[in-house]
């Protein structure tokens, strides 16, 4: 250690050192008798080549300098950070504040990182899936599924302009599993190439070839890692083993690795799309998703304006299947965390002021604490610290903070983790990967320290400004008494408007849930449950077959004890399934101007008083209603007033769904039922209507997939319903699987359920920063009250009372505090916006919420001012002014 | 730089250098000194390569250097062992020890 003390020239310390070895060697062989001009050609002939060594020696001694200067710069920098981890533990009030305030500021920045990785940045377990592109058609301004046919063209002008390696189609879809358990399985159709795209290589066996995948090829299919676990528990020997699928033998091939599974709850199986010449040539039906591959050095802009020509051209020569469709290329990453991605940055946002909210708070506590120990640090002065040294033990100081801050804030980042993966909505894909791992706890060191140099840099290097001198003389920092303290009052200031902010955003989404919580949904949600029931087309082939079977199954139903009503749907409220039609009212020209969009559902007599929709004109479905009958439909208020604006739509035609110039198959409206928010409380009402399953169209149990929704309403528990439901299908075909059994009110909580997590989640956060802006606001006014108080005194003692004296420290208080608000006020306006698309019943910049919130902190800042300005009225004057 | 005669490993060298200052700390010459007299000529050391390796174990932190007076009373650099120079020396015997008995064995079977 002795190494500190001498820094010499490197250059004098070799050339020293070799001399003193050549006059030791001279002496010593004269000392044997040689002569003196001799034994000094012997020595340097002996020491070898001196200038090369010298040279060497030299370059040796700059490295072990580097080396050294690192060891005890090291050895310094384990100093400071001892001393500073002794200062805290010799302040535990102070430190514990400290640590807790920015341990919550690191944890929940750091849970909420660790979402936002999992969700956003981390890519899918697919290569290079930056160059996967989600291929869409693209109409009336919206993304949409493709045809057939397009994606055949489309893949014929690829070959001539190659954009894309691959492009590959997916179509999912419910499979029936058989066995000893029937199961209800989410799979896809894809083309071979589908694996391609996707650039990833099955576990076991392998994927489809292209000549699987063509009508009549081999039936196989490749499963999914939870399916090939779930069923078959893990087992290899379940390659080309045959399985039961939709009542047909497949043998299955392959099964994929489990990363190929972008979210919980997709496809658990792939079977080949082996379209047909027909499907290929059709470019009506748009049901396909499209991925492709770009080739390197393509850009998904120059992928999309080949692709949009080649479409123009398709447009033409299809004109009624296609209209007016161009196409969309974009990343699928994009795609895929959709929704998710604005919700996460958002509440990451919000994160982020809690976590600055947090930094002022520490940086304020080290401010008062750094004119506390003026003294001390004016001491180390006197001795000899240079300033340099004290900023960085300071800096050390808050280093010892931080880290340990850290440590409470990672620990408490992985309870709030837990707590978020368990509480949040199944809509949030990918969030169940969230963890800790290096990448978030990199993030939470990274914070830990550059949030050091936000709250540490200040505080130190304005203590080492400070006039020792002068604190030397008078025990006190001066500048701390005579100037306005502008940093502190900042730092307050700041914590309220991050705080405010917080708050509107909180309250206006609370004040949304309420009004959603309140939302007439538009029917009865009590008492209903709803399953669903989907046959094959192997086994149900003819419509008529089809409807038999469903028709069954609910007069079964029907007939069961306890069940008050039961009907048929082809899409329950907030449930799956459905679609849509263009409907052209009698009187207007048919074509794509004319017509108006609406949701079809397909319903047995019977479904609005099983699902308690009211009936505002006309009269309902009826069994009279059937095959051969005039071709009845219920609209909805919504699409009654779309259709026939200001006239009694009861008795008007329309067309729809089917038919052709010379047989126009007119539907006649025979009643109107109440408006439903029927795909959640916090969407629209659109138009709706309903036909009955007997006057379906042939084609429509195509477009269905042969699916429907029962529902039965109970008197009491509906769930008590579901063994009669089960009993009602297996007496119909034992072998079909009822699914998706849920009440209402469970399908309703879980449709709000996104609202709700996003509802609790700012709550929280704002609730955190505004408590932590509150202890900002008490430790400042108590530090005010401590530094005046020898003044609050001498004002005592002259007759000021103890009210004026409280009006006076608490008006000190609350003027960052209202500053801050003002501020913070206009913030909030800006920043609302962002949230314009979650809000329900309440305008971004209400000024209710806005002034509500205002009123609240400015209140709740003036109690916090008041409990540290009351024991200001208690002070003693003479006793204050004794201890200056 | 080493001698075409003497071809000492390096590491040996190392070895004999700690072994030398396990006794006390001294100063560069006396170490040559003590070399020259205790090995034989079997061995010999160039004073040429003595230096190079007090600086790279001084870098090492096996030994350690400070400046002093010497019997002629004049500035001396003086090193000396610490305690990682000590744990080296003891490995470095048990290897040496290994690798003679190992090769020992070989050549006299």
């Amino acid at each position: 250690m002795s190494w500190r003390f001498w820094q010499p020239d490197l250059t004098n310390e070799v050339d020293d050192e070799l001399e003193f070895h050549l006059e030791m060697r001279v002496r010593d062989l004269i000392a044997q008798g040689m002569a003196p001009d001799q034994a000094r050609a012997e020595a340097r002939r002996r020491l070898g080549d001196m200038p090369v060594m010298r040279r060497h020696l030299l370059h040796l001694g700059r490295e072990r300098n580097r080396t050294m200067n690192r060891t005890e710069w090291m050895a310094e920098l384990r100093h400071d950070l001892g001393y500073g981890f002794r200062t805290l533990a010799r302040n535990p009030g102070f430190t514990a504040v400290a640590l807790l305030t920015l341990g919550i500021g690191i944890g929940a920045t750091t849970a909420i990182f660790s979402a936002v990785n999992a969700v956003i940045l981390r890519p899918l377990a697919i290569p290079a899936v930056d160059r996967v592109m989600l291929v869409s058609e693209f109409y009336q301004g919206q993304r949409a599924s493709v045809s057939v046919g397009n994606l055949v063209d489309w893949r014929e002008a690829n070959r001539a302009q190659p954009m894309f390696t691959n492009m590959g189609s997916i179509d999912w879809g419910n499979f029936s599993l058989g066995g000893d358990q029937p199961e209800r399985v989410l799979g896809a159709r894809v083309t071979a190439d589908y694996f391609a795209v996707m650039a990833v290589s099955p576990l076991n066996g392998r994927v489809f070839t292209a000549s699987e995948d063509i009508p009549g090829g081999d039936p196989v299919v490749v499963l999914g890692h939870r399916l090939w676990q779930r069923r078959f528990g893990g087992d290899r020997a379940v390659l080309n083993r045959v399985i039961q699928l939709n009542g047909q033998p497949h043998t299955v091939i392959g099964v994929m690795p489990a990363s190929f599974d972008f979210t919980n709850g997709t496809e658990e199986l792939w079977m080949p799309a082996a379209f047909t010449p027909e499907q290929r040539a059709q470019h009506d039906e748009h049901y396909l998703t499209v991925y492709g591959r770009l080739r390197p050095g393509v850009t998904p802009e120059a992928a999309q304006s080949m692709l949009v020509a080649v479409q123009r051209l398709l447009d033409q020569r299809y004109r009624n299947a296609n209209g007016d469709r161009l196409v969309q290329v974009e990343p699928m990453m994009k795609q895929f965390v959709g929704d998710a991605r604005g919700q996460l940055l958002l509440i990451l946002g919000a994160v982020v002021l809690v976590l600055l909210i947090a930094c002022a708070n520490v940086a304020n506590l080290l401010l008062a604490r750094g004119a506390g120990r003026a003294r001390e640090l004016a001491i180390r002065a006197s001795i000899g610290a240079g300033r340099g040294r004290l900023v960085r033990q300071l800096l050390a100081e808050s280093t010892a903070l931080a880290l340990s801050g850290a440590a409470i804030g990672i620990a408490l980042a992985w309870v709030v983790i837990r707590t978020l993966v368990a509480a949040a909505p199944a809509s949030v894909p990918r969030l169940e990967q969230a963890r800790l791992d290096p990448a978030t706890l990199g993030f939470a060191v990274i914070l830990a320290l550059s949030s050091t140099l936000l709250f540490g840099l200040a505080p130190a290097l304005r203590t080492a400004r400070t006039d020792l001198q002068g604190v030397l003389r008078t025990g006190q920092s001066k500048q701390a008494g005579t100037r306005k303290d502008w940093l502190r009052q900042g730092l307050v200031a700041t914590e309220v408007a991050f705080a405010l902010i917080l708050l509107v955003g909180a309250t206006l989404l609370v004040r949304t849930a309420i009004h959603l919580q309140r939302q007439d949904p538009g029917f009865e949600t009590r008492g209903l449950v709803t399953a669903r029931i989907a046959l094959s087309a192997e086994r149900y082939r003819s419509p008529g077959e089809v409807r038999h079977a469903f028709e069954s199954v609910l007069e079964n139903l029907a007939a069961s004890p306890g069940v008050r009503h039961a009907a048929l749907t082809t899409q329950v409220p907030m449930g799956p399934g459905g679609g849509s039609n263009g409907l052209v009212p009698e009187g207007k020209t048919p074509g794509p101007e004319s017509a108006i969009d609406a949701r079809m559902r397909l319903v047995s007599p019977g479904y609005i008083d099983a699902i308690g929709l009211p009936l505002r004109r006309g009269r309902d479905l009826t069994p009279e209603d059937r095959a051969g009958a005039p071709r009845a439909m219920l609209v909805n208020e919504a699409l009654a007033r779309a259709l026939f604006p200001g006239q009694d739509p009861v008795g008007k035609r329309v067309l729809c769904c089917e038919g052709a110039e010379n047989d126009p198959r007119w539907k006649t409206i025979v009643g109107v039922v109440g408006d439903a928010r029927s795909q959640g409380p916090d969407r629209e009402v659109s138009p709706e209507f309903f036909m009955p399953i007997a006057q379906a169209p042939d084609a429509a149990w195509d477009w269905i997939g042969r699916t429907m929704s029962l529902v039965a309403r109970a008197d009491r528990d509906p769930l008590a319903l579901t063994p009669a439901m089960r009993e009602a299908l297996h007496r119909v075909d034992p072998s079909v699987p009822l699914y998706r059994v849920e009440t209402m009110e469970a399908s309703l909580s879980q449709a709000l359920a996104p609202g709700r997590f996003r509802t609790e989640l700012l709550g929280s956060l704002a609730g955190i920063g505004l408590v932590l802006a509150l202890v900002g606001i008490y430790g400042v006014v108590s530090y005010l009250v401590t530094r005046r108080q020898a003044e609050i005194g001498v004002r005592m003692a002259l007759g000021a009372s103890p009210g004026a004296v409280l009006r006076m420290v608490v008006g000190q208080g609350l003027r960052p505090v209202l500053a801050g608000t003002v501020v913070g006020a206009l913030g909030a306006f800006g920043s609302a916006r962002l949230l314009a698309t979650w809000l329900r019943g309440v305008s971004p910049s209400d000024p209710l919420t806005l002034g509500g919130a205002a009123v609240a902190i400015v209140a709740v800042a003036t109690l916090a001012s008041l409990v540290p300005a009351r024991r200001a009225t208690r002070v003693d004057a003479l006793q204050a002014i004794r201890s200056e | 730089m080493p001698g075409p005669e003497t071809d000492l490993l390096q590491g040996t060298l190392d070895a004999l250098i700690l072994k030398t200052l396990s006794w006390g700390p001294r100063h560069g010459y006396a170490i040559a000194r003590w070399l020259e007299d205790t090995s034989s000529e079997t061995i010999r050391v160039e004073e040429g390569s003595l230096y190079p390796a007090l600086y790279r174990m001084e870098r090492r932190g096996w030994i350690e250097a400070s400046w002093g007076m010497s019997e002629l009373g004049r500035r001396a650099k003086s090193y000396a062992l610490t305690g990682s120079g000590r744990a080296r020396l003891r490995a470095e015997v048990a290897a040496w020890r290994r690798l003679s008995g190992a090769v020992g064995r070989i050549l006299e079977a």
